[in-house]
């Protein structure tokens, strides 16, 4: 067997060791030598004068319980390729980097190369646990920038979706969080419930996971008869599911104590460090873009923002349970006030005809395809920001349009890409057991994080 | 706030409101921004802006508005004390950051703020322009801490160099990366050779370029073809 090629890389000699991107580490440990620097300095300098020698560093520490510690990228708990590089001072964290990259598709670059809609399916593998929100808050930022006004049915159909989305997001978060603390059958339980959005999902849109069933200037297909059946019998019984989880877990000791106190934030320190969503709302602060600038229909059904002051990782349980409840309160409402209606704008500059129209119709036809080639055009030089309050948080695009059918700038104000910053202050100072608990109740998603 | 522009409280049986059809056009029409049906009462800002003029005069360049979104452009060496200024007013939530690559001779880069105050229900963007020759921008991290990563980000993928940032490293590409990936001039398809992935198989080589079929060289197959005779036809 031949012997495997060595890396080659200019100006570096690596000798025998197969290593990648030598650069890129040597950084991220140089980083976390570096950080938090002050903090060593003031101490040297109570000792004595300035750093103290590499000798007497080795007596400060004669035990050894100092390690750097490499968790991630491939690690079930990190909830996909996060890599944290933890500093340990025996059990508990003192600096931690974390390292984020290892998902980057680039899909900001891959959208100034698309049409409005064709950019649609590069939304469902953001936040792959929510798919349905991140098709919502693209179309509405596109309708912004261009001026499309969305039929009453579709805006309705998107609410009850995207709470829809919201529901399956927190129930895998629960399970896996559960999991996480060491309660394996729960992750099973939770899935039951994901399962059936599945099926609903699959019904309304056609797909179970990747839905794209939103469209500019609407929805692709209005619901079947049968899909509201599925959603009503859902709502009826869902409320029941979560008692039945509170039962569980409510009281029980192991989950209360693996969860409180743990990865504690203050009001303001996560005003600060910019926590979005439940995560925010768990440390008081009350901001949630459904109330805050609503959108779609949210300033027409009653439902209340569940607010908890600990900022703990029990507190964001609590939050996300009463979220779960509150999703299913505007559901009902939705499904009772939906109007009767087009689903789609009827204007062939601004949303895809129906299929009636492209199969038995010349002009139909004809607008499908300039639909497809050209699609919407926003007035040149026009700009606007629209978010909506997505499972994990502020999910919002900032868009930029030069005048063609192609956008010129995409910028994605990604709600775990901002949780996970907070993340790295978290960490620090808790124990590495409690990592895999604080990841798990900040609920990131890498495919969301990475772009 | 219940101004004439918030579409929600705009009176239908006024003339001035009819509704017409949206045509693309290249300017955006003043009245098309108060029409469009998305426009939110939170994105405008005009006392905030007139605070801004009484603070720092000449450095707040100009206001753009489009769909009820206000925009000030302010001048690059201003905007911490800027973002500072507009931090004690009450703008405590920094939402986002981000560069855009406008592809001109001058001011080539600008770079945007998105700040929410949160007690004041009230959103403001900020933009500063960045030319190509100075790439320079004063880091905002000591007014919002929040602000690191996405301007980790921005220097990652725009090369923007956030003067006094405490921790000036790449995002999500890898140090050994030479290039800035969301300008304009950088191909979609990525430059073959600038950072090597893993090879295909155990024992290959180092896969340069994943796309290499586009690139019209041979790609690299996950996969040993089998070995062909070229005299058993």
């Amino acid at each position: 067997m031949a012997q495997p090629q060595k890396p080659n890389f200019p100006g570096h000699d690596l000798g025998d060791q197969f290593r990648f991107w030598p650069k890129h580490n040597e950084k991220i440990y140089e980083r976390l030598e570096s950080k938090h620097a002050w903090l060593e300095e003031k101490q040297a300098a109570a000792q004595g004068d300035g750093e103290p020698p590499a000798t007497q560093k080795s007596e400060l520490d004669p035990l050894e319980n100092e390690m750097v510690l490499n968790i991630g990228p491939q690690h079930p708990a990190t909830h996909g390729v996060l890599r944290c590089v933890v500093k340990l001072d025996g059990e508990t964290i003192e600096k931690s980097v974390l390292d984020i990259g290892y998902l980057h598709r680039g899909i900001e670059k891959l959208a100034e190369h698309k049409t409005y809609q064709e950019f649609m399916p590069y939304t469902d593998r953001m936040d792959y646990l929510s798919p349905y929100s991140n098709n919502v808050a693209w179309c509405l930022a596109v309708e912004k920038l261009a001026d499309i006004e969305v039929p009453e049915r579709a805006q309705w159909i998107r609410m009850i979706m995207s709470e829809l989305a919201r529901i399956s997001s927190h129930c895998l978060w629960l399970g896996v969080g559960m999991m996480d603390a060491g309660a394996v059958s729960g992750f099973v339980w939770t899935f039951q419930e994901r399962e059936e959005i599945y099926s609903i999902m699959d019904e309304v849109a056609g797909a179970r996971f990747t839905v794209s069933h939103s469209r500019i200037g609407g929805v692709s297909t209005d619901f079947s008869p049968r899909a509201i059946e599925m959603i009503r019998d859902f709502v009826e019984k869902f409320p029941d599911r979560v008692e039945g989880w509170e039962g569980l877990l409510n009281k029980n000791r192991i989950w209360i104590e693996r969860n409180k106190g743990v990865g504690r934030v203050t009001k303001e320190e996560a005003l600060e460090l910019g926590l979005t969503g439940p995560n925010l709302r768990g440390s008081g602060v009350p901001y949630d873009i459904r109330r805050f600038e609503p959108y779609l229909k949210y300033d027409e059904v009653d439902f209340t923002i569940p607010v908890r002051e600990e900022g703990d990782c029990l507190a964001r349980y609590f939050l996300r349970l009463d979220e779960m409840k509150q999703s299913v309160r505007i559901i009902e409402q939705c499904l009772d006030r939906m109007t009767e209606g087009p689903i789609r704008a009827d204007d062939a500059k601004q949303a895809y005809p129906s299929k009636d129209e492209v199969y038995y119709s010349m002009e139909g036809m004809i607008h499908d395809f300039m639909y497809t080639d050209v699609g919407t055009v926003p007035p040149k030089g026009a700009h606007s920001y629209h978010a909506i309050e997505a499972p994990k948080g502020e999910l919002g695009f900032y868009l930029t349009s030069d005048g063609t059918g192609r956008p010129w700038r995409v910028r994605i104000n990604a709600p775990s890409f901002t949780n996970l910053q907070a993340m790295e202050y978290m960490m620090e100072g808790s124990l590495v057991a409690d990592t895999v608990v604080i990841i798990g109740s900040l609920d990131p998603v890498m495919g969301e994080a990475d772009k | 706030m219940s101004t004439p522009d918030d579409p929600r409280t705009s009176d239908p049986q006024d003339p001035e409101e009819l509704r017409f059809h949206f045509t693309p056009s290249d300017e955006p029409k003043p009245e098309q921004e108060t029409d469009n049906p998305h426009a939110k009462a939170t994105t405008r800002v005009p006392e905030v802006i007139e605070a801004l003029r009484d603070e720092f005069g000449d450095a707040v360049l100009e206001v753009e508005r489009y769909a009820n979104e206000d925009t000030v452009y302010v001048e690059k060496r201003k905007i911490r004390p800027i973002c500072r200024f507009l931090k004690e007013q009450g703008f405590d939530y920094f939402a986002d950051l981000g560069g855009i690559d406008n592809f001109t001779e001058e001011d080539r880069y600008e770079v945007f703020y998105n700040l929410v105050s949160t007690e004041r229900q009230k959103r403001i963007r900020l933009k500063i322009r960045v030319d190509e020759e100075d790439m320079r921008v004063p880091s905002v991290v000591e007014v919002y801490r929040a602000a690191n990563w996405n301007e980790r980000e921005a220097y990652d993928m725009f090369g923007f160099t956030f003067v006094d940032h405490p921790d000036p490293r790449r995002m999500y590409m890898p140090e050994d990366f030479d290039y800035h990936p969301l300008r304009k001039e950088f191909p979609q398809l990525g430059v073959p050779g600038s950072l090597p992935l893993p090879p295909q198989t155990p024992d290959g080589e180092l896969t340069m370029d994943p796309f290499a079929a586009a690139h019209g060289s041979k790609p690299v197959k996950s996969y040993e073809e089998p070995a062909t005779d070229p005299d058993s036809e």
